[in-house]
């Protein structure tokens, strides 16, 4: 029962706030939609701490779904350690996004909207997290994709917000698509889509192969990378990444709990999930490791340049995310989640921190046109500090322990994909350090380049928004430091208790403890001198930037135009699908189809339609004439077809 | 002749026997009473219905007969009879309900139509359980005699009566047919039980049953094709659905469609189960001419009643592809494709009587223009049920057509399937042009303000099932199942 | 031989009065020619040895049925020629599928024959006259122990056809005067007359 209110309470909240929302009034669809939300997130630690803790993994089993035929799908709710470990994340941080939008959304004409798709997105996002079969996992992808979908384009009357609505929705589109097909893969390769079972057999289809195009494939790795390509589009990895900066149109609370912490790293956890069945594909988990240590190492080259305050942190976003993929790259699974947990902390403490930037002064989002505003807002700055230092993986934050041991494990696991990842990571941590301190100094250090109007008007936020920020702050600080053990450490057996499998021949996570000590001190002295250089690239010497970018100008474009990827997307899909689309319009549409095609279907059926209105004359003895006609009919053609 | 006779023999028809009961107390009510309750009639009406729903849930775990020694009784309760049953009544009860204000306004609230509502149901009740065609046939008539005098019952509007005779006499030529076919299977076979015809049937599995059957078969199916108003028997549907009043349309778009294809599904996999080569010809025909006329023929249509009547020409079409099936997937495609037609069907029709304008009543589709922006709940409602109607996935009609296709399918019918698919696709032009006209169409009148409470309960209700039904189909998708198994007792044993 | 013979006439009787129903040009004839048809009927049912079938048909069908139709018929003064107007266009088409009907029909009847087990289906026959049961008990023992669910399930067509009539056609005319018996008799000459003494040159 607790289980199962957990995850309904949100769904409830959403409808009760989106279909009474104008009886209820702003205030009171903030109450449900806070209340319902914040009781789920209690209800989560308890549930954590039967099922991980304690070991007491459960299914519950809803309802029958589709049951025809072979196919048999129920939905039921699967509570593992990696469930409980979601859930955690995924209620509490939705819930200090419900409650941060309530100060945040406070002069929006729409609140009661907002906050009942922001508890759809939550309740979607719990369906994924708890699904223990592919369709219904699918039900919550495409869910949380919708309330994406819905809440980046909140705005509907900004045209930049519907455009990158739209551009997410067809971007991850194309990930759904190898997603979908993945399942009918998985389906056609078990004949079920339930996980337990689809797990129980994986091992015995290890050698299965399909042949395809005249060619013997290995099943398991064509379903795994079509798995892995809708991974990629939720998860914005190299190559369907270009809608997650984009994205950012939304309101910022909607950064923060979908763009940052939740939504995208479905994606990880899907893969996880699936970490039986990945393990048995080599192929497959190297393609994980290239796009991940790539996107990593893009995604922070990117960051380094960027000018919007929140474009910097979605690219950080991204290069982390990158971070999580090369992990589970190198079977190191348990390190991916546990990343993923510290990153949603101080990922949406960055975001929400940054929202109050924004709010500050006064919805602007440059960082070239900020500055010096921290004696104005210093609980703000003291937080997005911490938030940094725990995203650089400065030591006892949170992100140093997460992203060490990744580092590590991609060293451990002793392949050749394992070392480029490893030395793609240590660059992108160098430039995460740099790129984040960038943004401190340029946000808040320094003189004031925004005019006296704006300087004028900056204040601290109040403090329904502040109370959260603690709130997360606290998680940045503390989630590391306490989970590393039970994650990766010594107790990992015992706390996954099964949800992950690691094959022997994948010791990635064991060898960690046994990496050379330079191997380890790495990340923290990158880290260290990004901040460095940051400083003096901004603080003490200010020029030294615009001469850098003037040198090396061909390479400040290039960065700054994110590698030219949305412009290159442009000449090869976009333009051409424009381009085929106004040729089938005129050349197809014109000619064939309203010719012979739908309008000509159409005026056939209007002709069809008046015949048949004809026969219906309205004379009884019509009526009666048509029935023995048919009767005759029919026993005519039994005279006939005796055999 | 000394029979003993105990009143337990008669629970299997016991929620029969309370509705009897229950109409006739009405009836001496209604009688004695000086004032004109119709609204009180109503009421209890609906409160016996409930009541013998909740009887008939307690029925039809097992197979029992009544009225007749053994396998020879005259009437049959099982889990299919139980499944349909409770369909129908909740047909009729939901009708009832929104038909009470409405005959209320249009000043022709009798107590009389709650009698022959409840008539009418006892008599689908009898055919659901009919196991002879002496009690089909009788069943068939109660029901039928009902629905004609409710047909008629606006007896001062030209086109109510009109379409009380027309029905009237179409409905007895078809009742003429399915008793010269009945007697024409006695003629040859000897006997009018179902399970005795079975089992002739079934003895002479390996030679042809005489041309006599077959002749006696068609006739039969014929006269039960009109009751379900199947192509091309259903030309009486059009002008009844018309000229009767709304609240009877409602009435007869439902309960006696289910009733009636109920009948037919008990006829053909019963008696004529092990004939299923030579009737199955007829049945794909029927669903094959149904489905196309009832796409194509609304194409044309202004009046909503009539278009609703093709419209439920079409779905019979379709709820016959599961029967051409003649399987258990087929038969509970069949059942779940009935109870989503059933919620589907009572939403529009509680739509269409609150299409009112100025308190006069309007039925012509240009009417709801701009209904969108005038009663954007209630369009929102109509439009749900209009793609749930098209089959639009992921709402629930979309999910009996797939069942229903799935089992044809299964069944080795592709054609019929592909065939299927593709008339359901033409009659989404007219279902999506509702959905245009509310939506984009300029409003010229807005309509009055919907107060009735059990009106606006319906729409609520049945928007909420057409919904809610693709992520919690269980308990129908097992309901079905069972009722449906019960028919094959060969294939679940 | 004879009773064939007699069957034969009584069929043939039958048939051409059906036929004249639907042509006789007058429509009282045409119930005439009804009647005829019930007749014949009922001879055909005492051939068979069912005479309490016959009876009733004569009783109730010629007595009560075909009775009522001629009245309704006198006095609703239907002009016939107006109604077949359409006969002689539609008469082809018709005439085609009755032929293609009935021809089928005679093939089907051609090929008579009982399903193999049939004698063995065909529960509690109808004893015969011989045995000491009058056709009327042995219906009787039927229709109320072994058929007793039909017989309530008629009784409940009647009732709605009854209802039905009443419901369509009943109506209560304000202005209408009717005779209140009761009334009447409990009139006294206390309370209906009046006695007035008229003084004598004063008139009323």
């Amino acid at each position: 029962m607790m289980y199962v209110l957990a995850i309904f309470l949100p769904l409830l909240a959403s409808l009760v706030a989106g279909l009474f929302g104008r009886t209820l009034g702003d205030r009171g669809a903030q109450i449900v939609t806070c209340g319902a939300v914040g009781t789920s997130a209690l209800l989560s630690i308890p549930i954590f701490l039967t099922v991980a803790m304690e070991g007491h993994a459960v299914t519950i089993t809803l309802l029958s779904w589709i049951q025809s035929g072979t196919v048999d799908v129920s939905w039921a709710l699967k509570f593992d350690t990696l469930t409980a470990v979601m859930m955690i994340v995924v209620t509490w941080v939705s819930f200090m996004v419900h409650v941060y939008s309530v100060g945040y959304m406070s002069h929006d004409p729409s609140i009661p909207r907002f906050m009942s798709y922001l508890s759809l997105f939550t309740f979607a996002m719990l369906m994924l997290v708890t699904s223990d079969n592919l369709v219904q996992l699918f039900f919550g992808w495409e869910g949380v994709g919708v309330a994406s979908y819905l809440l980046i384009g909140f705005w509907y009357e900004k045209p930049s917000a519907c455009s990158a609505a739209i551009k997410a929705f067809l971007v991850n589109r194309v990930g759904d698509f190898g997603f979908a097909l993945g399942i009918f893969g998985a389906y056609f390769l078990f004949d079920t889509v339930s996980f337990d079972v689809i797990f129980a057999v994986a091992p015995e289809k290890a050698a299965a192969t399909v042949v395809f195009f005249g060619h013997e494939w290995h099943a398991i790795t064509i379903v795994c990378l079509l798995l892995f390509v809708g991974a990629m589009g939720k998860s914005a990895q190299l190559g369907l990444h270009t809608w997650l900066p984009d994205a950012m149109e939304g309101p910022t609370p909607v950064s923060a709990l979908i763009h940052a912490a939740t939504m995208v790293t479905a994606g990880v956890f899907m893969v996880a999930r699936m970490s039986p069945l990945f393990e048995y594909s080599a192929t497959a988990l190297m393609v994980v490791t290239v796009v991940g240590a790539a996107t990593a190492f893009f995604a922070a080259t990117v960051g380094c340049v960027q000018n919007d305050i929140k474009r910097v942190i979605a690219y950080s976003t991204c290069s982390q995310l990158g971070y999580m993929f090369f992990a589970i790259g190198v079977s190191a699974y348990q390190a991916a989640i546990f990343h993923l947990m510290t990153h949603a902390f101080f990922k949406a403490l960055l975001f929400l921190g940054a929202g109050s930037v924004i709010h500050a002064m006064s919805d602007e989002q440059d960082i070239r046109r900020m500055g010096g505003i921290w004696r104005h807002v210093k609980v703000t700055w003291a937080l997005m500090w911490i938030g940094s230092l725990a995203l650089a993986g400065i030591p006892f934050f949170a992100g140093y322990y997460s992203k060490d041991v990744i580092l590590e494990a991609a060293w451990a696991a002793g392949s050749p994909v394992g070392q480029m990842a490893y030395w793609l990571g240590i660059a992108a941590a160098f430039m995460t350090a740099f790129y984040s301190w960038r943004l401190l100094i340029l946000v808040f250090h320094g003189k004031p380049r925004a005019d006296e109007r704006v300087m004028a008007h900056v204040h601290e936020s109040p403090a329904v928004m502040i109370v959260p920020l603690l709130v997360l702050a606290t998680g940045a600080v503390f989630a590391g430091w306490v989970g590393y053990e039970l994650f990766v450490g010594h107790e990992q057996l015992h706390f996954w208790a099964g949800a992950i499998k690691n094959l022997p021949e994948h010791p990635a996570l064991e060898n960690v403890h046994h990496v050379p000590g330079w191997v380890a001190l790495a990340p923290t002295v990158v880290a260290v001198s990004g901040i460095t250089l940051a400083f003096i690239f901004y603080l003490v010497a200010p020029v030294l930037p615009g001469l850098l970018a003037k040198t090396f100008n061909g390479v400040y474009r290039f960065l700054l135009n994110k590698w030219y990827f949305d412009e290159l997307y442009d000449v090869l899909f976009v333009r051409p699908a424009f381009r085929l689309g106004r040729g089938l319009w005129k050349g197809g549409d014109g000619a064939l189809i309203d010719g012979v095609g739908p309008d000509g279907v159409a005026a056939a059926t209007r002709v069809i339609a008046a015949r048949v209105a004809r026969a219906q004359s309205g004379y009884l003895y019509h009526y009666a004439f048509a029935m023995l006609i048919g009767v005759a009919a029919f026993v005519t053609w039994y005279m006939f077809n005796a055999r | 002749m000394t029979q003993t006779f105990a009143f337990s023999s008669l629970v299997p028809a016991l929620p029969e026997l309370f509705l009897t009961v229950a109409a006739l107390a009405l009836l001496m009510l209604g009688v004695f009473r000086k004032e004109d309750g119709c609204r009180q009639s109503t009421l209890l009406a609906i409160i016996a219905m409930a009541i013998a729903l909740v009887l008939t849930s307690q029925l039809g775990g097992s197979v029992s007969y009544a009225f007749g020694g053994g396998e020879a009784g005259l009437f049959v309760m099982d889990g299919f009879g139980a499944f349909t049953k409770a369909m129908v009544l909740l047909g009729s009860a939901f009708t009832l309900g929104m038909s009470g204000t409405f005959l209320e306004r249009e000043k022709i609230g009798r107590f009389e139509y709650p009698v022959l509502v409840l008539f009418a149901t006892v008599g689908m009740m009898i055919m659901i359980s009919a196991n002879d065609f002496m009690s089909l046939y009788l069943g068939l008539e109660l029901q039928s005699l009902s629905l004609y005098v409710l047909a008629a019952y606006h007896r001062d509007n030209l086109k109510a009566t009109e379409a009380g005779v027309k029905y009237f006499v179409l409905g007895a030529l078809a009742s003429g047919m399915l008793l010269y076919g009945a007697s024409l299977l006695y003629g040859f076979v000897g006997t009018t039980s179902f399970d005795g015809l079975a089992k002739v049937f079934g003895a002479e599995h390996a030679v042809r049953p005489s041309l006599g059957v077959i002749i006696g078969m068609v006739f039969v199916l014929a006269g039960l094709a009109f009751k379900i108003s199947a192509v091309p028997f259903h030309m009486w549907a059009p002008d009844v659905y018309e000229g009767a009043p709304t609240p009877v349309t409602a009435f007869f778009a439902v309960a006696p469609k289910i009733a009636a294809l109920a009948l037919f599904t008990r006829v053909i996999t019963g008696p004529f189960g092990d004939l299923a080569g030579e009737w199955r010809q007829v049945v794909i025909f029927l669903a094959l001419a149904s489905m196309f006329l009832g796409a194509f023929a609304a194409i044309g249509q202004t009046n909503i009643k009539r278009l609703m009547a093709y419209s439920s020409i079409g779905h019979v079409g379709f709820a016959l592809v599961g029967i051409a099936a003649n399987s258990v997937l087929g038969i509970q495609g069949l059942l779940i494709y009935l109870a989503i037609y059933l919620f589907m069907n009572t939403g529009v029709f509680a739509i269409i009587l609150s299409m009112r304008q100025k308190g006069r009543l309007v039925e012509g589709i240009d009417d709801l223009a701009g209904l969108g922006k005038t009663h954007p709940a209630m369009a929102f409602v109509m439009m749900v049920l209009m793609f749930s109607m098209a089959g639009i996935p992921p709402l629930a009609g979309f999910w009996g057509k797939l069942y229903v296709f799935l089992a044809a399918v299964e069944s080795g019918l592709m054609a019929l399937a592909i065939l299927g698919v593709l008339s359901s696709v033409v009659s989404a032009y007219y279902y999506l042009r509702i959905i245009k006209v509310m939506y984009f169409d300029e409003a010229l009148e807005p309509f009055d303000r919907q107060t009735d409470r059990p009106m606006r309960l319906v729409m609520g209700l049945s928007a909420l099932v057409v919904l809610v039904f693709t992520f919690i189909p269980g308990p129908l998708l097992v309901g079905a199942k069972a009722a449906a198994a019960v028919l094959f007792p060969a294939a679940a044993g | 031989m004879i009773a064939a013979l007699i069957f034969y006439m009584f069929a043939a009787f039958t048939v051409g009065a059906g036929v004249m129903v639907i042509s006789a040009r007058n429509p009282v004839h045409s119930v005439l020619f009804l009647i005829l048809a019930f007749f014949n009927a009922a001879g055909l049912f005492l051939l068979l040895g069912a005479e309490f079938l016959a009876m009733v048909l004569v009783v109730v069908y010629v007595g009560a049925v075909a009775v009522l139709f001629l009245f309704v018929v006198m006095m609703l003064d239907i002009n016939l020629s107006e109604l077949r107007e359409g006969f002689l266009t539609y008469l082809p088409t018709g005439g085609v599928i009755a032929l293609v009907l009935l021809v089928e029909l005679a093939v089907t009847f051609g090929g008579w024959a009982f399903a193999p087990d049939v004698e063995a289906l065909v529960q509690a026959p109808v004893q015969a006259a011989a045995s000491g049961v009058t056709n009327t008990e042995a219906l009787g023992a039927l229709i109320y122990t072994k058929y007793v669910f039909l017989f309530q399930a008629s009784g409940l067509i009647l009732l709605v056809a009854m209802i039905g009539t009443i419901l369509l056609t009943l109506r209560t005319r304000p202005g209408s005067r009717k005779q209140k018996i009761a009334a009447q008799v409990a009139r006294t000459a206390k309370n209906s007359v009046e006695l007035v003494k008229v003084p004598t040159g004063g008139g009323i």
